[in-house]
């Protein structure tokens, strides 16, 4: 535990002030560019409201990601469970209206059928046919991404627009916001412990840790492998899904064109530098999206293009990945050393 | 004589605390068949790949040509002319033999390109030089195993490897195949070719080596020239125990029948037999050992107890009820069973000694769940998985340390202790003593005492033949995937099972 934190602190460090020096270098101020990045997201409650509003897509889908790969499924299909939920969720939103206290959790709840349903895809293919999921899901993306391309170009299209959208979802679909604070946090939060309890504090959980760190295992201790792959799968495209319906019904309140962005994949990436444990998950998913969101302000104040964070999420991510190898090897080397010593002295 | 290679006291140490070699010095003559012998775990294929480039020394001296030398990785070994052959091959399936022979070494002709027709004629050459049995333009994916093997070994030659190093190459083929392969090793040393080769069949090591290393427990135990020694000898020095165990078992009288396999069979996809009508009984109260020599089915007939591996036939009852066609889950709760591998199949090195602890028991038992099996307690599991370290007298820090901090010997009896407080009427043990110290033998044999006491019916595998007269009621040999022999413990000795297991009949000697 202390062990991680010392990789994970070092690491951050060691890449603010790399990118620090790719900055001064490039003839921008490092200290004043870094001060308005951190002004911009944490300086201030509004500020930070904010981040952790953009911090839903990547958190959750990061979930997915971490829960999938420390379980042992490969599922790298979050792209598209986060499309085809946000499809799912807008067509609820376009063609039903109840009162929000039922439309917002029946929209979430098809959004999480959304995810579940195209994961559900790819985990059928590998137990039918034995196909692996992670080229499965991943090629299921690129037809996700195409699907909901058409669908909100012909069947879903608003009439008159002059960009592939579908109208607006009814109101009462629209996540409450209280001030700057929005709701959608809330169900973030809740996800999370939902999520981190049943990994954490059930059979089912316990049975899907074994499997992730040692299949043979859990499978000659009686553990329903085959099924529970198909439960894993179904439960983190259900994430990937949730972060899909979530975007639409906090940002555009319709599904557009390019609404996945680059969440799912960033995600992904928040799932790999938190070494898929799930608390890590969601503060780098809520860190990633505190650099993401100072960017902007970076940008506005100090002229350093917002690209710059990008560049500094690659180094972080390389960095305390990298110390995380290779702190086990100096670790086993010592352990080596030890040995031979205490071999010669008997 | 003149040394190929020398290798001076070489120490290799994989962390936290395995010593697979140690302090081990043996040399290879140029032009000799040099056989690597000893039981599983005594550090034959490390000293093979410390070698071969694939792992390094900790601390030791190589020589090769009178040069002291160190192999970074597999690909300097190989431009120096040292190569090995794995047990499982690495082919192109979709590519010729010559492509996959050539393949990252092609000659090269104008402007880079593969020169093919160069290619092949040269890889006919080979296969003419050597008399290998072999067509250049056959698809590989159409090749037998033993065929592979061979392509195997020419990608060596090809590339003038003259040290070949071969890890149990007999191990895939059928008997029939053998003489062949041995054959053409012959030719190969007989050209000038040092070969090193690894094996569990004492009787191929006879007929085939010159010289013979025996290795135990990560040390060189002798160097002996093969017209010098005999089956029995060998043996002697690859298992031999300084100290001599005393039968303990008591008599219990069996019971009824509890465990009752019949006619399994299991053929390989190469056709090879890999258990042939296979049956056993073991009655309450009953210890029945397994003997043979490694690679006999073994694996296979564990693999196919355990359901991992389905038979082409056969049926497994307990106490009556049919379980072949059942999931794991069913089996285990009639069958409890302690792996061999404790890291792969045993236990999880990365999660904590309580999370070993709990696996099957979260699905029979309901001491440490709740809501109907739904929820773990983290306290009660907590205070179950101290109580069971407590009782089978496992060392450990806290119960949430990862089970890899455990010795060898603290990692098994955790795993006894989970498996041994399943309440099951049968109990499999596969080498339940293999790696760990004299005191954690022991204690593991007075363990399975106890479980005879209390009328479980026990089946045990063990490469130990000592083992097996100190505890078990009936011997039977595997030998070739079949049982040739079932033998009473008090009427038999080590030499009557010997000979059962090496050579698969009764030997008059």
């Amino acid at each position: 535990m202390r062990k991680s934190l010392i990789v994970n602190l070092s690491g951050i460090l060691s890449a603010f002030l790399i990118c620090g020096v790719v900055m001064q270098l490039q003839g921008y101020p490092a200290i004043e560019s870094y001060a308005a990045l951190f002004n911009q997201s944490v300086g201030s409650s509004y500020a930070f409201l904010t981040v952790l509003k953009n911090s839903i897509p990547l958190v959750l889908t990061g979930l997915s990601a971490s829960v999938a790969f420390s379980s042992g499924p490969v599922n790298l299909g979050q792209p598209g469970q986060f499309l085809i939920g946000g499809l799912f969720a807008t067509i609820g939103g376009l063609f039903v209206e109840l009162p929000a206290p039922l439309m917002i959790p029946f929209m979430l709840m098809l959004a999480m059928i959304g995810g579940a349903l195209w994961s559900f895809l790819a985990a059928i293919m590998k137990q039918l046919f034995d196909m692996d999921e992670y080229i499965t899901t991943l090629m299921l993306n690129m037809i996700a991404d195409l699907f909901t391309y058409w669908a909100i170009s012909y069947p879903f299209f608003e009439t008159g627009a002059t960009f592939p959208q579908t109208p607006k979802i009814v109101k009462s679909g629209w996540m409450p916001s209280i001030g700057k604070f929005n709701s959608g946090i809330i169900v973030m939060l809740l996800a999370f412990i939902v999520v981190w309890f049943i990994y954490y504090r059930t059979t089912a959980g316990y049975e899907w840790r074994m499997t992730g760190q040692n299949p043979t295992f859990a499978r000659l201790g009686g553990v329903p492998t085959r099924r529970n792959y198909l439960i894993i799968m179904l439960v983190t495209g259900a994430l990937a899904g949730l972060a899909g319906g979530l975007v639409v019904m906090t940002g555009p309140r319709r599904f557009i064109k390019g609404i996945g962005a680059n969440y799912a994949w960033d995600g992904i990436m928040v799932s790999m530098v938190a070494n898929n444990n799930l608390f890590a998950t969601l503060l780098y998913g809520i860190f990633f999206s505190t650099l993401e969101t100072g960017s902007l302000g970076m940008e506005l104040f100090t002229k350093v293009p917002s690209e710059m964070v990008t560049v500094l999420k690659a180094i972080i991510v390389l960095v305390v990945m990298a110390g995380r190898g290779s702190l086990e090897v100096l670790i086993r080397n010592w352990m080596t050393r030890q040995k031979m010593k205490a071999r010669a002295e008997g | 004589m003149d040394s190929l290679i020398e290798i001076e006291h070489l120490i290799k140490i994989f962390p936290p605390n395995v010593v697979a070699l140690d302090d081990v010095s043996v040399d290879f003559r140029k032009g000799e068949i040099h056989a690597i012998v000893g039981e599983n775990g005594a550090g034959k294929s490390t000293l093979m790949k410390v070698l071969y480039g694939m792992h390094s020394a900790d601390s030791g001296e190589l020589r090769y040509h009178g040069k002291t030398v160190r192999f970074a990785a597999p690909g300097d070994a190989i431009q120096a002319g040292i190569g090995m052959v794995h047990q499982e091959i690495l082919l192109v399936n979709e590519y010729t033999v010559w492509e996959n022979v050539v393949l990252g070494q092609e000659p090269a002709g104008f402007f880079g390109r593969i020169d093919h027709g160069a290619a092949r004629r040269i890889v006919t050459e080979k296969i003419h030089e050597f008399g290998f049995n072999l067509d250049a333009d056959a698809r590989v994916s159409e090749l037998s195993v033993a065929a592979r093997q061979k392509v195997e070994i020419l990608k060596l030659l090809y590339r003038d490897v003259s040290f070949l190093i071969l890890d149990e190459p007999t191990a895939v083929l059928t008997p029939q195949e053998i003489p062949q392969l041995f054959d053409e090793l012959r030719r190969l040393r007989d050209n000038g070719h040092t070969i090193a080769f690894i094996s569990h069949h004492l009787d191929e090591v006879l007929e085939l080596s010159d010289r013979i290393t025996v290795l135990r427990k990560g040390r060189k135990i002798a160097t002996i020239p093969t017209a010098e020694t005999t089956k029995s000898a060998l043996a002697e020095l690859m298992v031999g125990r300084e100290v001599v165990f005393k039968p303990i078992k008591d008599n219990v009288p069996a019971g009824d029948i509890v465990f009752d396999l019949n006619g399994v069979n299991l053929k390989a996809s190469n056709g090879k037999d890999l258990l042939r009508d296979v049956s056993i009984q073991v009655r309450a109260s009953e210890i029945v050992g397994i003997a043979g020599v490694e690679g006999n089915g073994q694996l296979e007939l564990v693999s196919v107890l355990t359901g991992l591996q389905r038979p082409d036939s056969g049926s497994l009852k307990i106490h009556g009820q049919e379980l072949m066609d059942s999931s794991i889950l069913d089996r285990r709760r009639r069958m409890s069973f302690v792996s061999q591998d404790r890291s792969r199949m045993g236990g999880c090195l990365t999660a904590s000694i309580m999370e070993n602890m709990l696996m099957t028991h979260h699905r029979l038992r309901s001491t440490f769940t709740a809501g109907g099996g739904i929820l773990i307690d983290d306290q009660k599991a907590a205070a179950f998985a101290e109580d069971a370290c407590r009782r089978f007298d496992v060392t450990y820090a806290t119960i949430q340390a990862p089970f890899r901090s455990l010795s060898g010997g603290n990692q098994q009896k955790v795993i006894l202790g989970r498996e041994l407080t399943l309440d099951t009427p049968f109990v499999l043990l596969d080498q339940p003593t293999r790696g760990l110290d004299v005191g954690s033998i022991e204690y593991v044999h007075h363990q399975i005492m106890e479980l005879s006491r209390a009328h479980r019916a026990i089946l045990i595998f063990s490469a130990d033949l000592e083992e097996l007269f100190r505890i078990t009621d009936r011997i039977l040999v595997l030998h070739r995937g079949k049982i040739v022999a079932d033998l009473e413990t008090e009427r038999t000795n080590i030499g009557e099972v010997g000979s059962w297991m090496l050579e698969g009949a009764k030997s008059d000697a």
